[in-house]
């Protein structure tokens, strides 16, 4: 029973981690309907941000990471501009702006890859390791709740669903889309950082950490749905319990145990491809 | 007789070239025949699949496993390999219809993450993480196939699968895909059976891929799970985008380029060749959306005038 | 910085030579999985071929290093060994991924081009092929179970757990620390791995802790992926001891894993204490500005090695370098106080079984030598 708590509150934090990047995705999909892959890379920058001035510069850490997340909004404003505009503006379809993202994540990882020692970097906790977790799961409750109070409360969330839903009737609504679109950005860089943030002081600064977490936050997305955004910290959630609790409890050995989560989302893809929640009417 | 001019052209090149670059042509001659299929997959048919790779993995492990654990001579090893590609392929293309775009690339991307999990677990079998090696292509009517005769079997096989796309691209098929692709609903108005193409699309790339994977398997004589990776289903991707997707030609420009681009950059850039990459990728997207095959159009368009 | 200024000069020195050089082929990578190993590994092979150059050469020329990125893919470090091959090199020093060894192997063995890897620890890579032109220095994974084991073995081990990643070589050395305890009659209570990319292990430490082992084996190689380990070991409160492979002798762990390995034992081939370490930490300091990891150990050792079978073969004709490698007897950097690297036998892994060393992490520092051998 105590192993089963321990591990509980283990999955929801790992699942929260996976839930912002999930989210990250999700505030750049509701409007764009672009899937940006960078999110992964965006999470270790600012991981590396964290090792920066929260290691290196031992700032102290709310000022720190208030630094590491006005930079992520500028690192998503700047991409925008760049890597999304110019196609969207030339009415290039969705799929050109996700490949050009694609692109920004690999020059993103090479920046950091050639900058930085290839060993893992150490990035300092917030709080004592013992309550760490539940600071992860605080602060993220935080963020989804007011992500949720945003989009259902206040009247730019409305003009974010109204984008979403129909671009034209929201341009001619006189909504501003190309506002609209770099605030996405700027905001799904800024929680995708977060996301990295909190993970680092576990995972550590490196190299390689984004695309697994890109992975991760997109499955989680895929099982909670594009349509809410509660969806996306159900998915997470799911997922780190699926995985954590298959290893743990699952009587298969060790090596195949990664492969389980695997096939438990080929099924759930297949039983229920648009996700738990449905977008409301 | 155009093909056997091209074949006899490309084969013939490979017997000009040194040990070194007759295997960097030759695996690009792979990267190629695989960017085709994927091309067909991605560009004509509209769908995102990262399993493109794993069935790669699929028929270069089985036609090894077949022929060198089972003692199944080789056309026997070579049909069965293709039977094991089409059924996993079915196995994956018949569910997954129900899933759209980036649903199943969802899914693809698990099963290629599963096929190395499998790969490194599979112990004797499949040889764990050393994979297979120490074994050779047996000889056929007593000629055994090596250096750059071998590089003419992989043109045969590059010619075969362009010459199979080809005409199911000029075919009804062809334009079967092509609607699917661009309206699937208007498609199934139009009395395209949707899921039944997009399946048929899927095991028929995937079968191909599979057939080039048992070619891999006896270009260095050895298979391990690190060549069959994640990473290089998305190098696929890029390759087909930046040569231009939907076009053949496009395909062939992209799995070029990218394929000998970090042969090219490394010593000109060191360790920041992937940097350029990833700049180069960036630009080409965002300068010609239709890939470098848009850019030769335009040329052409602009000179024909 | 200084080190690509430092490359560039080796490079450009060697341009100048071409003509009456000895050329060397190194295999790399820059840019992959293998980059935090093969980085410090290739460093180590340029410092040691200046070394040799500084010091007259071999057989009166100097040595020219042509250093080659193949991104840890292995289908592209075939094509790179043929590349280095057709420029004529006489050796091939790979610091590379395993897989990406051993492809080149397929390539080595039929051009007949002498081969040697001074780092990989995967038994596969000698006992796979029969290529009588491949050499592997590195110490085996076998090895190191077993010295591990010897160590462990005062303490009368019957119940351990084992856990690894699910990176190439992390899976190579967990098969063969299962071989060495099973071999021993140790029964293995928990048999675990972490994913690369895992947010935690916690599921793993904790079905290791149901077990209730009387020890634990860490075979994993991936540093992110091992610190998530001592973290759940550390919350976890579990009190049995780890013992680790040599992957724990990266000294990027004090920084890293501060506060989570005090007590961690783990094997390594570098025993700071010995007099050739300490003339090599000496040398490098001074020429390069910083002080040496034992990865930088691997590849002075790897190509000292070479320079000494040319050496010995008095020419640069390959049949006479493959029958002087073959017996090869020299001491270098790594290993336990007075190992030398010898192939006896006809075998092609030179690391002397009994050559390393158990060390254990005093706080957060790589502290004394608790054991040496497996006997």
């Amino acid at each position: 029973m105590q192993d089963f708590l321990e591990l509980a509150v283990s999955a929801t934090a790992s699942g929260c981690v996976y839930g912002l990047i999930a989210l990250a995705y999700l505030l750049m999909i509701r409007p764009t309907g672009i899937i940006n892959f960078a999110v992964g890379e965006w999470a270790m920058v600012a991981a590396f941000g964290g090792y920066v001035l929260l290691t290196q510069h031992e700032l102290p850490y709310p000022l720190g990471m208030g630094i590491v997340l006005a930079f992520m909004l500028l690192v998503g404003w700047v991409t925008e501009r760049i890597a999304v505009r110019p196609l969207v503006e030339k009415g290039a379809g969705v799929l050109a702006p996700i490949l050009a993202l694609l692109g920004v994540l690999v020059i993103t990882r090479e920046i950091i890859s050639v900058s930085f020692p290839p060993d893992p970097l150490p990035v300092p906790f917030a709080v004592d390791i013992q309550y760490y977790k539940y600071f992860v799961i605080g602060i993220t409750l935080a963020v989804f709740v007011a992500a949720w109070l945003f989009f259902e409360k206040t009247v730019w969330g409305r003009s974010f669903e109204a984008v979403a839903l129909n671009r034209r009737a929201a341009a001619l609504m006189g909504i501003n889309l190309s506002r609209v679109t770099a605030f996405s950005f700027a905001g799904g860089a800024a929680v995708a950082g977060l996301g990295g943030l909190l993970v680092a002081p576990n995972i550590s600064a490196h190299y390689l950490m984004g695309v697994p977490l890109a992975i991760q936050g997109f499955t989680a997305l895929v099982i909670g749905g594009v349509g809410r955004v509660e969806g996306a910290l159900l998915g997470g959630l799911l997922l780190a319990f699926a995985e954590q609790f298959t290893i743990r409890y699952a009587p298969i050995p060790g090596g195949f145990a990664q492969g389980v989560p695997l096939l438990f989302l080929m099924i759930f893809l297949i039983m229920r491809p648009t996700g738990l929640l449905k977008a409301r009417a | 007789m155009r093909w056997l001019g091209a074949f006899l052209v490309l084969s013939g090149a490979a017997f000009l070239l040194g040990d070194y670059h007759n295997d960097v042509y030759r695996k690009m001659l792979l990267w190629v025949t695989l960017a085709l299929g994927y091309n067909f997959l991605f560009g004509i048919c509209g769908q995102v699949s990262f399993s493109h790779f794993a069935f790669y993995g699929i028929g270069a492990y089985s036609v090894v496993i077949l022929l060198f654990q089972l003692h199944v001579p080789l056309p026997l090893a070579i049909l069965l390999g293709v039977a094991v590609c089409i059924v996993v392929a079915l196995a994956v293309a018949i569910p997954a219809t129900r899933l759209e775009g980036f649903y199943l690339a969802l899914a693809t991307l698990a099963l290629a993450q599963l096929f190395v999990v499998l790969l490194n677990e599979g112990g004797d079998i499949t040889g764990g993480t050393g994979g297979i090696a120490n074994y050779r292509l047996p000889a056929m009517l007593g000629l055994q196939i090596r250096g750059p005769w071998y590089t003419g079997v992989i043109v045969f096989l590059l010619l075969l699968t362009l010459w199979v796309l080809v005409k199911l691209d000029r075919s009804w098929f062809g334009r079967a895909c092509r609607a699917v692709r661009d309206n699937p609903e208007a498609a199934a108005a139009m009395g395209i059976d949707v899921a039944r193409t997009r399946v048929a699309a899927f095991t028929l790339t995937s079968a191909l891929a599979g057939v080039a994977g048992m070619v891999y398997a006896f270009v260095d004589n050895t298979v391990n799970p690190p060549i069959f990776g994640l990473e290089n289903a998305f190098l696929l991707l890029f390759m087909v985008i930046v040569g231009g997707s939907g076009r053949h030609a496009g395909a062939v420009i992209g799995a070029v380029l990218l394929f000998l681009l970090p042969f090219w950059l490394s010593p000109l850039v060191g360790h920041h060749h992937v940097l350029v990459f990833g700049v180069l990728m960036l630009a080409a997207i965002l300068l010609q959306p239709k890939g470098l095959i848009g850019l030769w159009d335009q040329c052409r368009h602009r000179f024909s005038r | 910085m200084r080190f690509l200024g430092f490359l560039a000069c080796t490079l450009f020195a060697g341009s100048v030579f071409s003509q009456n050089t000895i050329k060397i082929g190194v295999i790399t990578d820059r840019v992959g999985v293998s980059k935090p190993y093969s980085e410090p590994a290739t460093e180590g092979v340029v410092f040691g071929a200046d070394e040799i150059n500084r010091k007259g050469g071999v057989l009166g020329r100097k040595i020219e290093l042509l250093i080659e990125d193949d991104q840890s893919r292995p289908d592209i470090s075939a094509a790179l060994a043929r590349k280095l091959i057709d420029q004529d090199v006489v050796f091939i020093l790979s610091v590379s991924l395993s897989p990406a060894t051993q492809q080149q192997q397929t390539v080595t063995m039929e051009a007949k081009v002498p081969q040697m890897t001074p780092m990989n620890s995967a038994d596969y890579l000698t006992t796979q092929l029969q290529n009588p032109y491949f050499w592997q220095t590195g110490p085996l994974g076998s090895v190191q179970g077993a010295t591990l084991l010897a160590h462990a073995r005062s303490k009368n081990l019957k119940r351990v757990a084992l856990i690894t990643d699910n990176s190439d070589l992390g899976q190579a050395i967990g098969k063969a620390f299962k071989g060495a305890l099973e071999k021993a009659n140790i029964q293995i209570v928990a048999d675990e791995v972490v994913a690369r990319g895992a947010t935690t292990a916690m599921p793993q430490m904790q079905k290791i802790r149901a077990a209730n082992p009387e020890a634990m084996f860490l075979a994993g190689v991936l540093t992110a992926e091992n610190v998530l380990i001592f973290r759940a070991y550390k919350e976890l409160g579990v009190k049995f001891p780890i013992h680790s492979s040599y992957n724990l002798s990266v000294p990027i762990y004090e920084t890293v894993a501060k506060g989570l390995i005090d007590g961690i034992t783990f094997v390594d081939a570098y025993d700071p204490d010995k007099p050739e370490v300490k003339a090599f930490v000496a040398a490098y300091r001074k020429a390069m500005g910083k002080d040496p990891q034992n990865l930088h150990g691997y590849g002075y050792d790897g190509i000292h090695l070479i320079a000494d079978a040319i050496r010995r073969a008095g020419s640069t004709d390959k049949e006479k370098i493959r029958e002087a490698m073959q017996k090869t007897d020299y001491a270098g950097v790594m290993g336990k106080k007075g190992m030398k690297y010898t192939f006896p036998e006809g075998k092609r892994a030179g690391f002397d079984p009994d050559g390393m060393v158990v060390r254990v992490y005093e706080k957060d520092k790589q502290g004394r030598v608790v054991y040496v051998g497996q006997k």
